[in-house]
């Protein structure tokens, strides 16, 4: 080796150090000290108990990935600490629409978590993607926030509502039932799965004998009933929220009316909750679509299990078993966790692309994760289940539909008294 | 079709009648005292909560709650009213203010009550009141609906001899006539209308007794539309006159449940639609005498 030589050897090796210094301490110093989330959550308001159960979920696993150090950023090569932070807009679209403004023009947040349920996502989805932000779209799960031009959503933890009642369409033909009565909420959440439970059965020939749409908030059901009873329906389908389920089957407990089969959504979420509001007597043979934790995923990928979930949702001191909402808020952040470890920058598209990288081979305790093209969630597919009385007292949730998931037989027609 | 017509009818009728109950406190309030109680709703859902309290820690019929309702708004409204009204009464713009004052209000007792009974819904057991079914006409309807009517009745008539047969009654009226005039007669107004907004309090806790059972349930968050939908039935019926508000209620609920029968989606629109038409046709409202001048 020349002198000349090792010089430029020499000068070389001490840029490339220099370069590699530079690079690193460029990654240390652009590094943030946290990882912001925003979010909304419900203090008040028709969507609180939901919202609120969706929150504490996300912060479970923000405190738990917390307790290690933070999450791992790839883009930062570091770990680091998770920060939320959450505004309550009152199960307000108008409050809402102010607050997600605020954390991605104000907060700068690094991700932006939907609050609960299609009405209070549906605000934000425009706004997000005006922005070129990523929504997170944790339970909003109406079919019409999803289209080929907005690459700025991405679904997380329910599937959309679109799929939600083809297992119900299915379980009713199955049944032999041909006059179904539907009352829906005038939501993209209700009235999606509205129009997909109406096409299903078209295909099988039947056509609702009552088919009609009710305000959001409505919560008197009693005249309602009365004229749905009046088509002699074989089953009666009421899609609404968490609100209107408890008015309707509360109304429909004092009506004195009765019908062979009645199917809600939210028993299958918030039974104990249900239980309690409603009544057993009102849940007592009733349908809905029971959710994780009430119906189980052992074998997952990433996460916790329901039974490690149940458990250490209980060690973390809280007083009331968990819910959907609870795995779904979790589940959420678990995925994140995995995008944050694995794109290698922290452009909100290339955290959707590594998301979508996800679907079909990951797995959570809200079941297999499955994106299509338009980021709407098409894996965690929700059974039928109905909840039959038991000598106890107890009412116990049994799976009728699809067979390859039931634990046991519908009672068809339900005992009337 | 005729069925569900006279069902709609009746149960319109019901439900209108409830809702006379709802809205007349807040009549009354306003046509004595030219404040405008956006904290209403608010007192509306405490009489409900106040019935699921007896009912779930005491095990007491929610029927207990009418009475409790009495107290509490005695116990509230005493000391609320001579801390806000002769304030408010003293500003310039006394309605302005009450606006914004009772607003505020409505804030925290919501925060309260979601903070002493969670943000959840709450319902009453569906066979307290009764588990049969009674008909008239033919069109049977839940005991809990006749119980509500019936109560509601008896307490808007019950304000109606109030105003109408006795002196307080005279010196009420003489207020919501001319408060000055009232004034310089003699009237100790401050008492007069004390006694006034507990009485407009005590109805509408009253009213939240049958909350759960012709809404469903009752929740923290329902305050807002139960007020919203007040104002609507009073400018309907008449302001300052109990039986107007009465009529009122009675318009709002057959319009209500017609539109919920034959075109359900479009149910929610009744009272405004109902409130713009009347407002822009007969200002008075359908039974008032003169033309209002708030």
């Amino acid at each position: 080796m020349t002198f000349k030589g090792s010089r430029l050897t020499a000068a070389s090796a001490a840029f490339a150090l220099a370069a590699a210094i530079g690079t690193t301490g460029a990654s240390a110093q652009t590094a943030p000290s946290v990882i912001k989330i925003g979010t909304l959550y419900a203090g008040s308001g028709e969507f609180a108990v939901s919202s609120q159960a969706q929150y504490d979920g996300l912060k479970f696993w923000a405190k738990k990935v917390n307790k290690d150090g933070g999450v791992f950023v790839k883009a930062y090569n570091k770990k680091i600490p998770v920060k939320i932070v959450a505004y309550d807009d009152q199960s307000s679209t108008s409050t809402a629409t102010t607050l997600y403004n605020q954390l991605i023009t104000q907060d700068h947040v690094d991700l932006l978590v939907a609050d609960f349920g299609s009405v209070l996502t549906s605000v934000a989805v425009p706004l997000a993607k005006e922005h070129n932000q990523l929504l997170v779209d944790v339970t909003g799960s109406s079919a019409g926030f999803f289209s080929n031009d907005n690459k700025y959503l991405v679904d997380l933890s329910i599937p959309s509502s679109g799929v939600w009642p083809i297992p119900l369409a299915k379980h009713l033909i199955k049944q032999g039932v041909k006059k179904v009565a539907i009352v829906y909420g005038s939501n993209d959440f209700d009235s999606s799965q509205a129009d997909t439970l109406k096409s299903e059965l078209k295909k099988a020939g039947i056509t609702p004998v009552y088919d009609h749409a009710v305000p959001t908030n409505e919560t008197n059901y009693t005249v309602l009933l009365h004229a749905a009873a009046a088509t002699k329906p074989q089953a009666m389908v009421e899609l609404g929220y968490m609100s209107n389920d408890v008015a309707f089957l509360k109304s429909l407990k004092s009506s004195g009316l009765h019908f062979p089969m009645v199917f809600t959504i939210f028993p299958g979420q918030f039974k104990a909750l249900m239980e309690k509001n409603a009544g057993k007597d009102a849940l007592a043979y009733t349908y809905s679509y029971p959710a994780p934790p009430m119906i189980k995923y052992e074998q997952v990928s990433l996460g916790l299990n329901t039974d490690q979930f149940i458990k250490a949702w209980e060690a973390d001191g809280h007083k009331s078993a968990p819910n959907f909402v609870n795995t779904a808020g979790y589940s959420t952040g678990i995925l994140l966790a995995k995008a944050l470890s694995t794109a290698p920058d922290m452009k909100q598209l290339t955290i959707r692309s590594t998301l979508e990288g996800f679907s079909g081979n990951t797995s959570t305790l809200v079941g297999p994760f499955a994106l299509s093209q338009t980021g709407a969630q098409m894996g965690e597919r929700l059974p039928v289940a109905q909840f039959q009385p038991q000598k106890d007292g107890s009412l116990k949730t049994v799976v009728v539909y699809p067979d390859a998931m039931a634990t046991g037989k519908a009672i068809y027609p339900a005992p009337q008294g | 079709m005729t069925a569900l017509l006279e069902y709609a009818i009746v149960g319109g009728l019901l439900y209108g009648i409830f809702f006379g109950l709802v809205a007349v406190g807040l009549n009354l309030i306003f046509g004595v005292m030219r404040i405008i109680n956006l904290a209403h709703g608010e007192f509306v859902v405490l009489g409900g909560f106040g019935a699921y309290w007896l009912t779930s820690a005491f095990g007491l019929n929610p029927l207990w709650g009418v009475p409790l309702a009495a107290l509490g708004a005695v116990v509230i409204g005493f000391p609320l009213y001579y801390a806000i009204v002769p304030r408010l009464q003293r500003s310039r713009d006394p309605e302005m203010l009450s606006f914004i004052l009772f607003f505020g209000l409505a804030q925290v007792i919501e925060a309260l009550v979601t903070l002493g009974f969670g943000p959840d819904q709450r319902t009453l057991p569906s066979d307290a009141l009764g588990s049969g079914s009674p008909s008239v006409f033919g069109q049977a309807f839940p005991e809990s609906w006749w119980w509500a009517a019936g109560i509601s009745v008896v307490a808007i008539v019950g304000l109606w001899l109030y105003l109408t047969r006795t002196r307080l009654g005279f010196a009420t009226r003489a207020i919501m006539a001319n408060r000055d005039e009232a004034l310089a007669t003699g009237i100790s107004v401050d008492r007069v209308s004390s006694i006034a907004f507990i009485i407009g309090l005590a109805l509408a806790g009253a009213a939240g007794v049958f909350v759960p059972y012709l809404q469903g349930s009752v929740a923290p968050g329902i305050g807002n539309d139960l007020t919203t939908t007040s104002f609507a039935i009073l400018i309907i019926g008449s302001l300052g006159n109990p039986i107007g508000t009465l009529l009122g209620g009675l318009v709002f609920g057959v319009g209500s449940m017609l539109m919920q029968t034959f075109y359900a989606s479009w149910s929610n629109l009744v009272p405004y639609v109902l409130l713009v038409a009347i407002v822009l046709i007969r200002p008075q409202g359908l039974f008032g005498k003169s033309v209002r001048h708030a």
